[in-house]
Formats: structure tokens, sequence, C-alpha cells
């Protein structure tokens, strides 16, 4: 690569991330006694930075594709709400809670391997040609995670409690751009603790994760965007198509009671081929979940909708004798 | 004309190794590679594949190869020091963030700043022979050794504290808190004070080495992180990351004698076999800047890799060895 004709970006880039970070991320460091956390904390501003870009990227691009072309009316009072989800997870507030929450855990679990003497395979010692090549390295890594997140995903739809919780996610009746993070925090959590887990165990790389997070994400927002578009026969069964995702989010009636127990995945959709859950419908379906209760996440703002479904999560934990009670 | 043609061949290639010779190693610790600089030209002449996250390196004891060592590929890559040639790979060398050799080139340390062990091994001249593992804890990421080879002292970043090592036995000595972020080490020429940079504060504290026992305290500049010799026994530059700042140091007085800016997160150092030019790594610009040691000024900054670390200027073997200060 001619780093020469792409410099004058990265130092721009580099310049911003470097100010911001002296500015105003490593004083506090400093002041707060959390030194030891400097380094990671560099990276966290690029991460936020990279928020930036998707959220102008969302705004600027995949909106007014929406305007123009979209399935649906835009409906300010429903899509509002999505907004607020978008920046707390893309300018790594979200993000920020979980790493905390979920660190204590991962570093505990990483620590007993260690000393258990276990080492993870390394994908770049079993797969000659990918040592010394970083792109094939990480787009291998990125398959491995999307395939972890479909099975997560999965999970999310299967287990009563865990419904509780995506169903927030669902709930939307105007799927946009915006919806990819219309998520309750503790599912959040759940997820990201899990396919960091995962990660470890397979080898995937602190940098790389973050990489791989903020690519899958951005396909993920795109793959919500209100348009009837597919990528062609082979093309949708590549990379998962905004049709593809569409039907995922279709609501359910008499005649598709389990509509959406199909095309989980969030970028290869080989796996719901492979794993008996694809579908290919072609007429774009209205979207959102046909149960009061959860339809019902509409009408609430950010707060409430956490609120909510928090109250919905616990009585699903709960013995079918004590959720009356709620 | 069997025998011009020989002389002007070895001209030739004389005059490739003469240039290899003007060349900078940095490693890109977030980008899988090396940059090959030119001293001369001040620009990057190439960009290496490695493996995985280098971040540090060390010179054999024998000065002829300098190691890098690669912390999840798990493997240390040897370069020729003088011309940068790739000369072998050692494979197994687990999590090697920080390295380096005892004085008398017999034990090879590493610690472990992801895996949070340090690994002492014995070294013959050609192979690395696991002696012991010891799980610290709170992440490990400096090293350095007294001068008469029985100990190596390692910092733990996350738990503020220093753990020595007997070498012979690979026992724990001592294990002292220290103060907020230990980082760089380096055991002075009189083998009577360690001095420890610490990252959390503004100073370098010195430790009695055959106790732990912090005996004195130097105010240098914010985030004060890693040092490397000036090269005269006396002298020590200090790298202040928060502040952007390096320190020179004179052991003696134990005093700063001069400060110059360094923007970025400056973090390692090597200095030219000439002895005029201080290279530094910055990690948050990803470029490594030039001082000049008469001004004391920046001259020069050339852009590198991601997260620029470990530096090094090949030199010729007869050069002195890197002192037991490691980077």
């Amino acid at each position: 690569m001619d780093f020469a004709l792409v410099r004058p970006l990265i130092d721009l880039w580099v310049g911003v991330q470097a100010w911001a970070f002296e500015t105003f991320v490593s004083p506090l460091l400093y002041a707060l006694d959390l030194m030891e956390w400097y380094e990671p904390a560099f990276n966290a501003v690029e991460f936020v930075m990279l928020g930036i870009v998707q959220i102008a990227v969302i705004a600027l691009v995949m909106r007014p594709m929406e305007r123009r072309w979209g399935i649906e009316r835009d409906e300010a009072a429903l899509v509002g709400v999505d907004r607020v989800y978008t920046a707390l997870n893309k300018l790594g507030v979200i993000p920020l809670l979980v790493f905390v929450a979920a660190y204590p855990i991962t570093n505990e679990l990483d620590y007993l391997v260690r000393v258990l003497g276990l080492a993870p395979p390394r994908l770049e010692r079993l797969v000659p040609g990918l040592h010394d090549n970083a792109l094939l390295s990480f787009l291998a890594y990125f398959v491995l995670y999307d395939f972890a997140a479909y099975w997560v995903h999965r999970a999310q739809h299967r287990f009563r409690w865990w419904w509780a919780l995506h169903s927030l996610h669902h709930s939307q009746r105007h799927v946009t751009a915006w919806t990819d993070d219309r998520n309750h925090i503790l599912d959040e959590l759940l997820v990201n603790l899990v396919l960091a887990v995962f990660a470890q165990f397979v080898g995937v790389q602190p940098d790389d994760f973050v990489l791989i997070l903020i690519v899958g994400r951005l396909v993920e927002s795109f793959s919500h965007i209100g348009l009837d578009l597919g990528f062609g026969r082979l093309g949708s069964r590549l990379l998962v198509a905004p049709r593809f995702h569409r039907l995922h989010h279709a609501m359910s009636d008499a005649h598709d009671p389990h509509i959406h127990d199909h095309n989980f995945a969030a970028v290869f959709p080989i796996w719901d081929v492979l794993f008996g859950t694809a579908r290919f419908d072609i007429a774009p379906r209205p979207t959102g979940v046909d149960d009061r209760e959860i339809d019902a996440d509409n009408d609430r703002g950010w707060l409430g909708q956490q609120a909510r479904v928090f109250r919905r999560f616990a009585a699903a934990l709960l013995p079918v004798a004590m959720q009356s009670r709620l | 004309m069997k025998r011009a043609f020989m002389a002007a061949l070895a001209l030739v290639l004389g005059a490739g190794t003469v240039a290899r010779a003007d060349q900078v190693i940095v490693l890109n610790s977030e980008e899988a590679s090396y940059s090959v600089l030119s001293r001369g030209q001040r620009t990057e002449l190439q960009r290496v594949p490695l493996g995985r996250e280098p971040h540090h390196l060390t010179q054999t004891p024998d000065g002829k190869e300098v190691l890098i060592a690669s912390t999840v590929t798990n493997e240390l890559v040897a370069l020729d020091a003088k011309t940068g040639e790739r000369k072998r790979t050692v494979p197994g060398i687990v999590d090697a963030y920080q390295l380096g050799f005892s004085p008398d080139g017999k034990w090879f340390v590493t610690a472990s700043y992801r895996l949070d062990h340090v690994d002492i091994y014995r070294y013959d001249g050609t192979t690395f022979t696991l002696a012991n593992r010891t799980f610290t804890g709170g992440m490990p990421s400096h090293l350095t050794f007294d001068t008469d080879s029985k100990t190596v002292f390692v910092s733990l970043q996350q738990t503020s504290r220093v753990v020595a090592f007997d070498l012979a036995t690979q026992a724990i000595k001592w294990n002292k808190e220290v103060g907020k972020v230990p980082a760089g080490l380096v055991m002075l020429p009189d083998n009577k004070r360690l001095l420890v940079a610490l990252t959390g504060e503004d100073a370098v504290v010195t430790l009695d080495p055959a106790t732990g026992q912090t005996t004195g305290r130097l105010q240098t500049g914010r985030g004060a992180h890693n040092f490397w010799p000036k090269g005269d026994g006396r002298h020590w530059f200090l790298s202040n990351r928060v502040e952007g700042t390096i320190s020179l140091i004179d052991s003696q007085e134990m005093k700063v004698v001069a400060t110059v800016r360094v923007p970025g997160g400056p973090d390692c150092m090597d200095i030219t076999p000439d002895g005029k030019e201080l290279w530094v790594t910055q990690r948050f610009l990803r470029r490594i800047a030039i001082v000049e040691l008469a001004t004391l000024k920046i001259t020069g900054s050339i852009p590198v890799g991601k997260s620029p670390h470990g530096v090094f200027i090949l030199k010729a073997p007869a050069a002195p060895l890197r002192a037991a200060a490691n980077d």
C-alpha cells in the first residue's frame, strides 16, 4: 500500500484522536488514578470517533435513501427514540457500561484459562497464509464471530426470558437504519458478554474485536434500512440485505406465526442457509410484534422502555405461579 | 577482468551493507508490522509484516541480533543487528510484551502484560529453555536486571508494585508497593539504586534493590514512563507520556538537568551510535521524533504505522550492548 497517498488523511484522523485524548481523556485518567487504562482509553477515543462517522453515514446516506425510496412513510414519533439508542451506543456510553460490567468476568475467565495452562488455538497457526496477512486474519475472525452472533440471536428468540428483553428490538413498527441499536441494556450486556467470551476462546484480539464490532454494526445498520432492497440471488446469500433482514422483523400472524424465527444472521446469511432458517421472500411486510404488551413499547421513551422491558424480563424469570402478582 | 568484477561486486555489496546500517527499525504494535526507516533520508523505506502485536525488542548478548517479540503469535523474530536482515524465528515464547537478557547473557526474561506472568528462561547462546513461569497478576510490563545478573526486577502496572526474582532459583525475593502504575526500571551502574518510573504520577522513585524499600523520589513530568541511557553511565532519558516531554536525569545528582517537549505520548527511545540524536516513538501520533541532543530540539518526525512502540537503530555488533534498562 502506498501510504504517501493516504498519509494526509491518516495525519488528520490521528491528530484529532491525539488532541481529543490529550485534552479531555488523559487528564481525567490521571486525576482519577486510572492510568493503567491509558492505552485502552486512547483506543476508546478512536472507537467514539468511528461511532461519529457511523452516525454521519446513517444520517447523511442511509436516512436520505429511506426518505427517497422507503417502504413506509416516515413516522417521527416512532423513530425518535431509536436515535437515542443509536447515539448512546455509537458514542460509547452503552459499550463503556457493558465493558465495565463484563471486564471482571472475562478477565477472571482469561486468567483461569492461563493458570490451567490452556491456550486458545491461534488461527494464524492453524491456517497457512494468515500469519503475516492481517486483513485475511481479520476476515477469518470476523466470520467466526458472525457465526457465534447467529447462534446468540437464535437464543434470544428461543429462551422466554431472553425474548422478553430482545422483543424491545422487534417491537419497532417502523424499522429504519436507526433501529439496529434499539436494545435493552441488559440484552446488550448479555450478548456482548457471550460474544466477548467466545472471542477470547477463539483468540480474537482486542483490536480486531473492536473493528469487528464497528464493521459489523455498520452492516447491521444498513440491513435495517427501510428499503425493499436485495442483493440479487447470489448476493443475498453472501451478505445480509435489507429485504432479508426485514423479514426477520415482520409481524407474525395466524398464517405465519413464526416468521420472525428466520433470517437471524447479522452479516453473512450463510448461517441461516446452513442451519435451515433462511427465507428469501420478495414482498415486504409490516414490522413489529403481534403482542399488545410488547407493541406498547412504541408508546414509551428510552427510560420508559428500559424500565418496562426489565419488568417483562423479571416476570419471565419467575415461576408461572408468581407472575400474576406482577 | 575477473578481479575487477569481484572488486566491483564487493563494492556494491559493501555499499548495500553500509546503506542498511543507516536504518532504524520501529515496531508498529497495532499493525502487525515493523517500519524500516532511513536515518539519512528521514523517511520510511518499507513496512514489513510481522506476527501480531509486536511491542518490544532486545539485542542478544553477543550484539549480533535484535529479537522482536510478537505477543499474540508468541514468537521472536531475529534480525541481524547491523543489516536488519531477517535471520530466524523462535516459536513458543508466550506473550513476551517486554523482554531482556541478564548482563552475563545466561538468562532471558519476559513480562507477559496481557497474560499476567513472568517467564525466566536459561539461554545458552542459541536455545531458550523455560526455567520457571510465575503468574504475578497486575500487568507485568517492564523489567531490568542488577549488574551482577543475580536478580530481575519487574514492574506490575495495575497493582502498583515491583517484584524482584532471584534468577538462579526463580524465587521471589521481595514484592513491594512503590507508587501508581510503575513502568520503566533501570538499575544504576553502582548496583545500589533501582529507579522506577511512575506513569500514574509525575516522578521517579529510587528503591534499595536488596529490600525494595523506597529511598528517594525525583519529580519529572506527568506520566513518567520509560528510561533510556545516554551512554555515559551517568545520564538517563525519561519519557513522560502524559506531559509529552523527555527529561534528562543526572543519576549522580539525582536531578532533572534538561527537558525537551516531544508531543504525542513519547515512549520508547534509542540513541544514534554517534550520540547526536535521540529517536523517540510518538505512540499517539503514529510517528517517530528525532531530537538533536546538542540543542534538545526536535529536528524531524517520520510517519510510521499504528502505535509505534519499540525502536532500534541498526548498529554493528561491536557497539556497546543495550544497558540494563529495557524499554
